[in-house]
């Protein structure tokens, strides 16, 4: 559960606005050109309209208290009308561009990360965890997506409002235009330098509530271990002072705010009274000011700060969403680094367009005889070799136990066969080729793999079976259901084919998620079998049923066993024992038990195990 | 909603202590509200009293304001005068705006401190029988984003509330001084406005709701994925996963697309209101000025009212549609806080146990209506000795650890901990007299030290590393890069079932109980270490009771007594010989054992001891 919260801190590091960066998420964009100019064009006209209606409504002033007295009113008020009409409809019209845009690039981000998810190599995800990489997919690409049509619009309408106030202002009045826009560079300032201390204290705040949720996760995990230490004081103590920095910081941005606010507002009020003196005196002059354009000035003097504080906001989510960008962009531009050489992807594409019949898709023989490891070693790290020199032949009909400790190289022995990491010593090959001058997808297609604890799709049984031929029918799947003695339990099951097995088939015993797994694989009808078993015990009446699914889908097939349970063990045709990546005694059951070495205390060991097991499992 | 007063009758609880502060903030939005309506008012004085040509039809505010600045002739010579005014005035609106927010937020922000507070202390002293039917997903949702939502009705919706109807409510009596019909123009939409905000966002839930669970598919997508790669990959299956995964992401889209098309009307058709009200306040006024019934500063004042209270008030129409979600996250607050939490006696009943010695009696046990897991336990244990606890999983042994700890309370029958009902003790004392590993310890995420010392803070490096050794975990603590100041859970180093264990076993040590209980907790360990840490602990022997669970035989061998513990009754009881000696559970165990040393050639081809 913890990993949902694991702390992201380079989202509470400050950091610059990163345009290269940007640059490149804007770039995801490109297939919307009409959106993007509906929202800039929105956003042009957005600002046309809210700069001409104080004009509008000092015409309207004028016209009232003018000679003509409201001869024109009728027109005026239908002009302004028209604008709030034109108005509305815009905000209508760009929020629904700016979802239009939103929730595309969204999709196509998300959809982007999931392919690339799909095909990195799995030394990607033994560092990551199941949470951090979902978050890339889900929250990240929103904050970042939620953000981009906001930040084009508001350049576009905030520039063009800065603009067209000042050029608005200077058209009527030169003098009094200048004598109000005073206001603005105090303003900018005063923004600039509290919205870079707001974003730091709110990256406080939400550093500081991460930790209290790490808190009160923990508070929650450890009850017994507090109360058995009776530390539940002290522990009270602690989360005191972790909420009193929460309550600090948002105390210190509140008044960062409560500072700020009344400044930018107290600015706009001074521009009325400005304009209302340098507008009051050339009035008094009669310098044909009027008092509808001495209110339209008052007002622009109020207008002035929404622009200024609209674009220092955006320029404060871009660098909050800077380190979700920086993550969804990585993904996006990560490489796999297992894939099909040139030459290979070449052969492949030439197959395609030609097939020979009797032949694989990458050319190569359909069926395979035997897979060779030639001195293989490998090391997920530089410097920490797990596997060293391991040779041995497997060939079709055979299978081979690997016995050994928890991290003597047993399921890397298994990853490396399947290529889902390749050797960094020695070569695997196939009926004499090595591997890698194989198809990627065609080799991983031959393989089977039951896992230790087995992992099912929520959805129906029938969902979950299918998953190893996708174009199985009802028949098939019962067919392979029957084949691994599942078919009495599922036929049982309310719904039968159709019951939900649950989130990881939480609906089912381990047992039964077990057998399912089998038909999967079996459905798949794999050369090369993998099958690591579970330490943890089923009852005596399952494992025997579960036996003989494994021996019914072994045969006549190349089969490799991380084996733990003593019956898998004595069945296999080689056994190899394992220790610190090293092959240290091979053999049949009946050799290696004679030989009074390394396994035959292994063997031991499990069997005291499994006993006890039995009597007080 | 029916018994909504009782719901924040809660939340008034929890804010009572800040209540003066919450009158502070309170007092400064009233005054902020009437210096803000006297800016546009100090235009309007000058506009019609200095500049119009009509003084002698001002309002008596207006000519308050004139006099005040030193007359019509006085201002007249001087305009700058006004500006100062507006300066001043608009300065003490800004401090009074800033105390305002300043005690809002302090106030809200110790409210939230001390909900958050009492959660926590709260949370770890629920009674366990209670706890452990608790969700802890869920658990941990309501202390976090339900106190956020609460957090956030006290720090900016009640805030804005307060604020819509104080800004609206305000500059009303002026405004009806002034003229009734500008007036009503500037305020006839408001009921519609807040009507219409106030349908929309209650209509709107049902679609964020819609989205939300869009959003949980959407998630459960990628995570199953994820957790199955191996699978996804085994069966070459990535385009199938890509295709299926365009389903969720399509729909969450098209929901997401839904609301933005939602919010695009209601902004679109928000706008038009708040600005035909203002577009009524400018007709009818042209209106009035052409008819001379009021003059253009009078005109200002409406116009810039106007711009100061409609949007607050649609605001408000908003967060009034989401008043529902704190009253729902304050109820869940409410729950977890009516919980009961362990208490114990009051101080005159507390009684000092003299030893570790243990005396149990008639112990039964159960959980709510199941049967009973414990039927009558009769043990007496001498304070030193120690005893080995052996039995199916189900026997009662791990809810005998849970009654000794006082986790869960007796049924019937009695534990004396050193001649003392354990239930007349406070579980504090008790608890620091009983060290207990589990099978899965907990550790918390604080380095390696750290956490051996919570047992005993005051301990230093070299009882910390007396206590690593006995517990065989020193060297590989060493082994680390930080060694001692390790972090345990952070990414990069994550310490093994087996070391965990050790850790856990070195801080009970450090502890040095009158009770060490060891429950499974050596499971994860291999054997020869396993056999280190029991010398060591039985090199202490004397030093503590020692009550040790296991599931294997080599775990049982140091115990000065054995109890088999089945169906909640002591089945068996005796030493490691006159078990062996008599027919049962204990001497089957002991017999695979003896058919691995005496046929090790390949024992399961012989009969392993007649287990049924």
């Amino acid at each position: 559960m913890s990993e949902h919260f694991e702390e992201n801190e380079s989202d509470f590091s400050p950091r610059r606005v990163d345009w290269s960066l940007w640059r490149r998420i804007v770039g995801h964009l490109r297939p919307y050109p009409w959106p993007v100019t509906t929202m800039i064009v929105c956003g042009l006209i957005l600002a046309a309209v809210e700069v001409l209606l104080p004009l509008v409504t000092a015409w309207i002033i004028d016209e009232a208290i003018g000679p003509g007295r409201a001869s024109r009113i009728g027109m005026l008020g239908g002009i302004y009308a028209v604008m709030l009409l034109i108005f509305s409809l815009l905000v209508w019209r760009f929020i629904t561009a700016a979802g239009t845009l939103a929730t595309r690039v969204a999709f196509d981000l998300r959809g982007t990360c999931f392919a690339r998810l799909q095909s990195l190599p799995f030394g990607y995800f033994d560092v990551r965890s199941t949470g951090w990489l979902v978050a890339r997919v889900t929250s990240d690409v929103t904050k970042v997506t939620g953000l981009l049509p906001w930040f084009l619009l508001d350049i576009g309408w905030g520039a063009a409002m800065l603009v067209g106030i000042f050029v608005a202002m200077m058209l009527v009045d030169l003098q009094l235009g200048l004598a109000v826009s005073v206001i603005v560079p105090p303003m900018a300032i005063a923004t600039w330098w509290f919205k870079r201390r707001m974003l730091e204290s709110s990256r406080r705040i939400r550093k500081s509530n991460s930790r209290i949720t790490a808190s009160y996760t923990e508070t929650i995990a450890g009850v017994r271990t507090t109360r058995m230490l009776a530390r539940e004081e002290a522990s009270a103590a602690e989360f005191g002072e972790i909420s009193s920095e929460m309550r600090l910081w948002t105390i210190r941005n509140a008044v960062q705010s409560a500072t700020y606010l009344p400044i930018v507002m107290s600015l706009g009020s001074i521009g009325v009274g400005i304009a209302l003196w340098a507008g009051g005196i050339q009035f008094q002059n009669q310098t044909g000011l009027s008092l509808g354009m001495l209110i339209a000035f008052m007002q622009y003097a109020v207008l002035f700060s929404q622009p200024i504080q609209e674009l220092a906001q955006r320029f404060v989510d871009l660098q909050s969403a800077q380190a979700a960008a920086e993550r969804v962009q990585e993904l996006i531009e990560e490489t796999p680094t297992i894939r099909d050489s040139p030459d290979v992807a070449a052969r492949i594409s030439a197959e395609t367009a030609a097939p020979t019949p009797g032949l694989a898709p990458d050319g190569g023989g359909k069926t395979i005889h035997t897979v060779t490891f030639e001195s293989v070693g490998h090391a997920y790290v530089a410097e920490e070799r797990v596997l060293d020199d391991v040779s041995f032949e497997l060939s079709r009909g055979t299978s081979i136990a690997l016995v050994g400790a928890t991290g003597s190289g047993k399921t890397t022995i298994a990853g490396l066969l399947a290529r889902w990491y390749e050797p960094s010593e020695g070569r695997i090959l196939v009926d004499g080729v090595d591997y890698r001058q194989r198809g990627l997808d065609w080799w991983q297609s031959q393989f089977g793999v039951v896992q230790q604890v087995p992992h099912l799709f929520s959805g129906t049984i029938r969902d979950n079976v299918r998953y190893g031929r996708l174009d199985a029918d009802d028949e098939a799947i019962l067919g392979a259901l029957r084949r691994v003695r599942a078919a009495e339990f599922v036929i049982q099951l309310e719904g039968g084919l159709d019951f939900e097995v649950g989130e990881g088939g939480c609906h089912l015993s381990q047992g039964q998620r077990q057998l399912i797994s089998l038909a999967r694989a079996f459905l798949a009808d794999p050369q090369i079998f993998i099958m690591d078993e579970a330490t943890s015990s089923v009852d005596a009446e399952t494992e025997a049923t579960i036996q003989t699914a494994v021996d019914e889908i072994l045969r006549d097939r190349i089969a490799v066993v991380i084996a733990h349970r003593l019956s898998t063990i004595r069945r296999a045709d080689l056994i190899l024992v394992l220790d610190q990546g090293k092959v240290i005694e091979r053999g049949s059951h009946g050799e290696l038990m004679a030989a009074k070495g390394r396994y035959r205390t292994l063997y031991l060991d499990q069997f005291v195990n499994e006993e006890e097991a039995r009597l007080l499992g | 909603m029916t018994n909504r007063p009782a719901k924040l009758a809660g939340l008034w609880e929890m804010m009572r202590a800040d209540r003066w502060r919450f009158g502070y903030a309170l007092a400064f939005l009233v005054v902020a509200a009437c210096l803000l309506y006297l800016v546009p008012l100090i235009p309007q004085a000058v506009i019609d009293g200095v500049l119009g040509d009509q003084p002698e039809r001002v309002t008596d505010t207006s000519r308050w304001i004139i006099d005040l600045m030193g007359g019509r002739e006085h201002v007249a010579e001087r305009l700058w005068i006004p500006l100062i005014w507006i300066t001043i005035i608009a300065g003490l609106a800004g401090i009074a705006t800033y105390g305002r927010q300043r005690w809002s937020a302090i106030a809200s922000q110790n409210t939230g401190k001390r909900v958050r507070d009492r959660l926590q202390n709260h949370v770890q002293r629920i009674e366990m029988n209670r706890f452990d039917e608790l969700d802890s997903g869920d658990l941990l949702q309501r202390c976090t984003s339900d106190v956020d939502t609460t957090q956030n009705f006290l720090s900016m919706q009640a805030v804005e509330i307060g604020r819509a109807v104080v800004m609206f409510l305000v500059p009303l009596p002026i405004m009806f001084a002034t003229d009734w019909r500008m007036s009503i123009a500037a305020i006839w939409l408001i009921p519609g406005i807040l009507w219409f905000s106030l349908h929309y966002f209650g209509r709107v839930r049902s679609v964020f709701r819609e989205k939300d669970e869009a959003e949980g598919r959407l998630t459960s997508g990628v995570t199953e994925n994820l957790v199955g790669i191996r699978v996804v990959r085994a069966f070459n299956r990535q385009d199938f996963e890509i295709d299926r995964f365009r389903g969720f992401n399509d729909e969450h889209r098209a929901l997401d697309d839904r609301l933005y098309r939602i919010f695009a009307r209601f902004w679109g058709a928000s706008d038009l209101l708040c600005f035909m009200q203002q577009a009524s306040v400018i007709l009818v006024g042209a209106w009035l000025l052409a008819t001379d019934r009021i003059l253009v500063g009078e005109f200002y004042f409406f116009f810039a009212a106007v711009g100061m209270f409609l949007w607050p008030v649609r605001m408000m129409g908003r967060i009034l549609s989401e008043l529902g979600k704190a009253t729902v996250a304050v109820e869940r607050l409410e729950e977890i806080l009516a919980l009961p939490i362990e208490q114990d006696p009051p101080d005159a009943e507390i009684s000092i146990p003299t030893d570790g010695r243990l005396e149990i009696r008639d112990l039964v046990f159960s959980h709510a209506e199941d049967a009973p897991v414990l039927r009558g336990i009769n043990l007496d244990i001498a304070a030193g000795e120690t005893i080995a606890i052996v039995g199916p999983s189900g026997g009662g042994k791990s809810t005998l650890v849970n009654l000794l700890l006082r986790f869960y309370d007796r049924d019937g029958g009695s534990i004396r901990f050193g001649g003392v009902d354990i239930e007349s003790m406070p579980r504090h004392a008790l608890r620091t007299r009983i060290a207990a590993v589990l099978q899965q310890p907990f550790l918390f995420s604080r380095t390696i030290r750290e956490n051996i010392q919570l047992a005993a803070p005051t301990a230093d490096q070299a009882m910390v590393e007396t206590a690593t050794i006995e517990a065989c975990i020193h060297d590989s603590i060493e082994r680390f890069d930080a060694g001692y100041d390790t972090k345990v859970g952070e990414r990069g180093v994550t310490l093994s079932g087996g070391q965990r264990q050790r850790v856990a076993i070195a801080q009970a040590l450090l502890q040095d109980p009158d009770v060490l209980i060891l429950d499974d907790a050596l499971s994860a360990v291999d054997t020869g270490t396993e056999q280190s840490i029991l010398e060591a602990i039985h090199d202490r022997r004397g030093r503590h009771t020692t009550l040790i669970i296991a599931h294997r035989l080599s775990t049982l061998k140091e115990a000065d007594r054995i109890i088999v513990l089945a169906e909640g009754v002591i089945a068996q009881q005796g030493t490691h010989q006159s078990l062996r000696d008599a027919p049962g559970l204990y001497r089957r165990l002991w017999e695979i054992q003896a058919a691995v040393e005496n046929d090790g050639d390949d024992p399961s081809k012989a009969d392993s001891g007649g287990a049924p």
